[in-house]
């Protein structure tokens, strides 16, 4: 290859044939101020700033993509070069918010820098009246648009270094600017925060999200060292580097705590080395009425105390507990086993959801513990998020499947066949998975987090249910007509396993006991779904709505004319549960009616949100009910907003850490409220009150009740019915 | 508990067993030689299904005491507890021939007419006072909750106060510090006298007798009063006060309706345990002797 001889700002250069007035003045020590040039990226001379005047030539030339000519004399700094650069810069300095959030974390956006070099204080052009907005969607990357200069350096990094694909252009002229897949927000796009676009930016459009202010304790990890990880390989270093207080190396000792169930977090652990052993440390003593006696003597009192045979007839199927880790914990002895390459945490980690588990190391471990940035980035790794994916299907979605009550029953052949057929889908908080109306394509099995489901109502939205690891959605609209019956939104970062319709229906076909156990399911939902409907639709009076009373199912009413105020209700919902009532005589009045503070059992129950062993849940019969294997988080009281649930001490025997063999009093943390005495044939509030002044009424007959005289019976009747 | 057409069964079959009673009572006390006695057969059946039904009445305070066993609903023993315990009384004048002979039987009959009577009472004071309490106590609270909520009430009149007038115990200069509504010097001073001499120390005892915030009606002349006084800015707080006053108002009726509510109960239920204990001494010392 040739040399080419020519003229530089009065130096004869010589350069190789191919090399651009950019690179030959660089190379002779000549800097050409530029925004959207890179060494390690293809020239697109977007910005012009590198704009040089060539003698003879009838325009100023993008010094980055005019290639180097033979005798060609180059001015890279005369009178026109500079006011055309000038112009530009101040062109550009128009539309950036200055300082932008690069300038004012590190100082160094190239554009303001370039601008103060410039001597440009103030823009002589107006600012963009529309703005483009900000994405605040990625949870490691902040992106701006507004201080995007469209200079395409995040997109050539994204496509030419590390081969994503996942940023390009949208837009036209004034509305033009960059965007995620097909103009996703980048949180919610298949962007694998490898952070190279933030790298390549010259501006504040890309930025580092700043870790939460939390030291880790635990040793410092290299960013050489992380990078030699198989998940971490394809990440920036720059990025990497930027990140690296997020993620610290821990060492257990065989025995120690890693992380303890009901305590809040903001970390997940990977496990490099060793086995840790995953376990519900809280006692399953039911906060509840007491159990069933056996024998003559158990009969006789189960007799005296009215209790009547079980009715949860839907927890017999109950096998295992979910959990915020790759397992789900068998229900009768929740205890399982975590190795290398197993990730636990995501639920806290990502949402701040109290720890659900606790896990011991059973064997000396080494984990990484890591912030929400760090844990983003992995889960977008295609390599980890493979081994994550393959270790679910292997470990948890046998239980998960067999947890969804149509599927429970099935062979294991179904579900081998399942297995391999189902896609891992996240979504961020906010996202709306499905829309009423939509085709249904996808049946759901929630892997982690929070989906509500509801359906638009003249007077606002109405929830239909809120699911948590375990449940699902979508076999209506896959069986009832093709269209989905109901709007799903994820509530925080969720996963979800999807079945496609396609692979779905082939399943019901091959199974026929499935179609049926499903279309009886679908029947049910769908008589349960018309019911809240007709609830809500027949609610008239506005306090009813404003105090939350529409969302009940169930309400405890006291009649203040018969109520003499001796508190025998009170005494009766302690003496029920174990000493601890659940109600409080005082509440909202109507009328002469008192709504008493207690479960309402509402429709919208937004207690059952976040519980991070799924323990408080609503049976068929539309009560809510706190299982026995609480563990005390007190999450579910902090969102009730009735505050009809309470965090009640329970003393339990445990075993003593200390001295081996023997047991210890240790209190407890129980979550409570009223289960409406499920196992006995009435509340014991309503069946104690000599007076009959207590009532568990539907709403409709509440008010039904409000302004008009009782009919005799009436009470009773409403009292049974609920 | 109310009495109203829901305890129409129970009125029937009362005045049933009455009439029964009544007929047999009369056609034994006319074929008796010797006139109606307790130690007849005749006389001994009413005593003892008398008795029955004293002890049946009696038990509603045990059966309270175990709520969650399902031995009948509360309601249905409160209900047998007030027909049957009336009728009661009634078969037990039919076991004495409405003689009261011998001081126990004579002491036993006092008892029995003060338990019945304070029973009734009790029935008609249960029937008509929760309406007024839920009518003249809107902000009724848990009884045992009261000197708490006082407690708060106190708590949030000194904040109020002090948003006015600075800290109620702080010194000058602290007090003009801290306010929190400007206003004239001399309305400041004029709001601190008043609110140390009047509506602090009824908040501190507000069971006080005589005390004119403890009076609606002399509450409400007193606040239109100070409210001529003192300037407008400081009659937010004054309506902040009054409704304060009024919800004190409140308790204090409460307290007094609660214990109407109640109080019967100190005559009735010592007395109903006395009633049989002695009862049954009386029916062991006449059999035996």
């Amino acid at each position: 290859m040739s040399d080419i001889q020519l003229t530089i700002d009065g130096l004869q250069v010589s350069v190789p044939e191919g090399t651009s007035l950019f690179d030959a003045a660089r190379m002779n020590g000549i800097a050409i101020p530029t925004l959207c040039h890179q060494q390690n990226e293809t020239p697109v001379g977007v910005c012009r700033v590198c704009v040089v005047d060539v003698e003879k030539a009838r325009v100023l030339a993008a010094s980055c993509v005019r290639p180097a000519e033979n005798n060609m004399v180059v001015h890279t700094n005369s009178d026109r070069v500079q006011r055309t650069r000038r112009t530009l810069v101040e062109m550009l300095m128009a539309d950036h918010p200055s300082p932008c959030a690069r300038q004012r974390n590190s100082n160094d956006c190239e554009l303001e820098t370039l601008a103060r070099l410039e001597g440009i204080t103030e823009p002589r052009f107006p600012r963009r009246i529309s703005p483009r907005g900000q994405d605040s969607s990625s949870l490691v990357i902040a992106v701006d648009h507004e201080a995007c200069i469209l200079c395409d350096r995040c997109i050539r990094g994204c496509d030419e270094i590390r081969h994503n694909d996942v940023l390009g252009r949208r837009g036209k002229g004034f509305m033009a600017g960059i965007a995620f897949d097909t103009n996703l927000p980048m949180g919610n796009s298949s962007c694998v925060s490898c952070g190279e676009c933030m790298v390549s930016c010259p501006t504040g459009a890309l930025t580092n999200k700043s870790v939460v202010q939390t030291v880790l304790p635990g040793e410092p990890v290299d960013v050489d060292e992380l990078q030699q990880l198989s998940y971490f390989q394809k990440v920036s270093g720059t990025f990497l580097e930027l990140n690296k207080n997020a993620v610290v190396r821990r060492h257990f000792r065989k025995g120690e705590i890693v992380c303890r169930e009901g305590e809040y977090g903001s970390t997940a652990f990977y496990i490099l080395e060793g086995q840790a052993e995953v376990s519900l440390a809280t006692p399953m003593a039911h906060v509840n009425t007491e159990s069933h006696g056996t024998g003559f003597l158990g009969k006789m009192t189960s007799r005296l105390f009215g209790r009547q045979q079980e009715r949860r007839s839907e927890e017999g199927r109950r096998a295992t507990i979910p959990i915020d880790a790759p397992v789900d914990l068998p229900y009768d002895h929740p205890v399982a086993m975590l190795g290398p390459g197993d990730l636990f945490g995501e639920m806290t980690c990502m949402s701040l959801y109290p720890r659900s588990a606790t896990v011991r190391a059973a064997t000396d471990c080494v984990m990484f513990e890591m912030l929400r940035n760090v844990l983003d980035i992995i889960q977008r790794n295609k390599t980890l998020k493979a081994q994550l994916e393959a270790n679910y299907r292997k470990r948890a979605l046998d239980d998960h499947l067999r947890s969804v009550p149509m599927f429970a029953a099935l062979d294991q052949e179904f579900i081998d066949i399942l297995r391999d057929k189902v896609e891992l889908v996240r979504y961020t908080k906010g996202d709306v998975i499905c829309q009423q109306g939509d085709i249904a394509d996808s049946f759901y099995l929630i892997r982690l987090g929070f989906v509500k489901v509801s359906e638009p109502h003249p007077g606002g939205e109405l929830v239909l249910a809120y699911l948590g690891r375990g449940g699902y959605f979508g076999e209506i609209g896959l069986l009832g007509g093709g269209v989905r019956t109901a709007t799903c939104t994820a509530l925080d970062h969720i996963e979800l396993v999807r079945i496609h319709a396609e692979e779905f229906h082939r399943m019901v076909e091959r199974f026929p006991e499935v179609r049926r156990s499903l279309e009886t399911l679908v029947q049910e939902r769908q008589q349960q779904n018309r019911q809240r409907l007709a609830t809500a639709t027949s609610m008239p009076l506005d306090s009813f709505l404003t105090q939350g009373l529409m969302d009940a199912q169930s309400l405890l009413v006291m009649d203040l004319e018969r109520c003499t105020r001796c508190d025998a209700c009170v005494r009766a919902c302690a003496d029920a549960h174990d000493g601890v009532t659940r109600l409080i005589r005082e509440g909202q009045r109507f009328d002469k009616y008192l709504v008493a503070t207690s479960c309402r059992h509402c429709s919208d129950p937004l207690c059952m949100v976040g519980c991070p062993v799924g323990s408080i849940r609503r049976r068929n019969s539309l009560e809510v009910i706190i299982e026995n294997w609480c563990i005390g988080c007190g999450l579910c009281a902090k969102n009730c907003p009735y505050g009809n649930i309470n965090m009640h001490p329970f003393t339990v025997m445990e075993n003593d850490p200390v001295n081996l063999g023997r047991q210890m009093a240790v209190v407890k943390q129980k979550a409570t409220s009223c289960d409406l005495c499920t196992d006995l044939e009435e509340p014991s509030c309503v069946y104690a009150c000599p007076h009959d002044a207590a009532h568990r009424v539907e709403p409709n007959e509440f008010f039904r009740w409000v302004g008009t005289p009782l009919a005799p019976g009436s009470t009773e009747k409403a009292a049974r019915r609920t | 508990m109310r009495i109203d057409q829901t305890h129409r069964p129970w009125v029937i079959a009362t005045v049933a067993l009455a009439i029964v009673s009544t007929v047999a009572y009369v056609v034994y006390a006319v074929e008796a030689p010797a006139g109606p006695r307790g130690g007849s057969a005749m006389g001994l059946t009413f005593g003892i299904v008398g008795y029955g039904l004293m002890l049946y009445a009696g038990l509603l305070g045990a059966r309270k005491r175990v709520p969650t066993w399902r031995i009948g609903r509360a309601q249905t023993w409160m209900r047998g507890h007030l027909w049957l315990g009336l009728l009661s009384l009634l078969l037990i004048l039919f076991h004495g021939g409405f003689a009261f002979r011998g001081p126990l039987t004579l002491v036993l009959m006092l008892l029995f007419f003060i338990v019945i009577g304070s029973g009734i009472l009790g029935a008609a004071i249960q029937h008509y006072v929760p309406s007024l309490m839920t009518s003249r106590v809107p902000l009724e609270t848990i009884y045992e909750e009261i000197p708490h909520v006082r407690a708060q009430l106190r708590e949030e009149a000194d904040q109020l106060a002090a948003a006015i007038c600075g800290p109620l115990n702080g010194s000058t200069e602290e007090q003009t510090q801290s306010v929190l509504v400007e206003i004239e010097h001399d309305d400041r001073e004029r709001f601190r006298e008043v609110y140390l001499r009047k509506v602090r120390p009824y908040l501190a005892n507000p069971e006080t007798q005589g005390n004119e915030l403890g009076d609606p009606l002399r509450s409400g002349e007193t606040f239109e009063a100070l409210r001529r006084l003192l300037a407008e800015p400081v009659h937010g707080v004054l309506d902040d006060l009054e409704n304060i006053c009024e919800e004190e108002q409140q308790l204090s009726r409460q307290i007094r309706i609660y214990r109407w509510l109640h109080a019967w109960l100190l005559v009735h239920v010592p007395l109903s345990i006395a009633l049989l204990v002695l009862g049954a001494i009386h029916a062991v010392m006449a059999l035996r002797y």
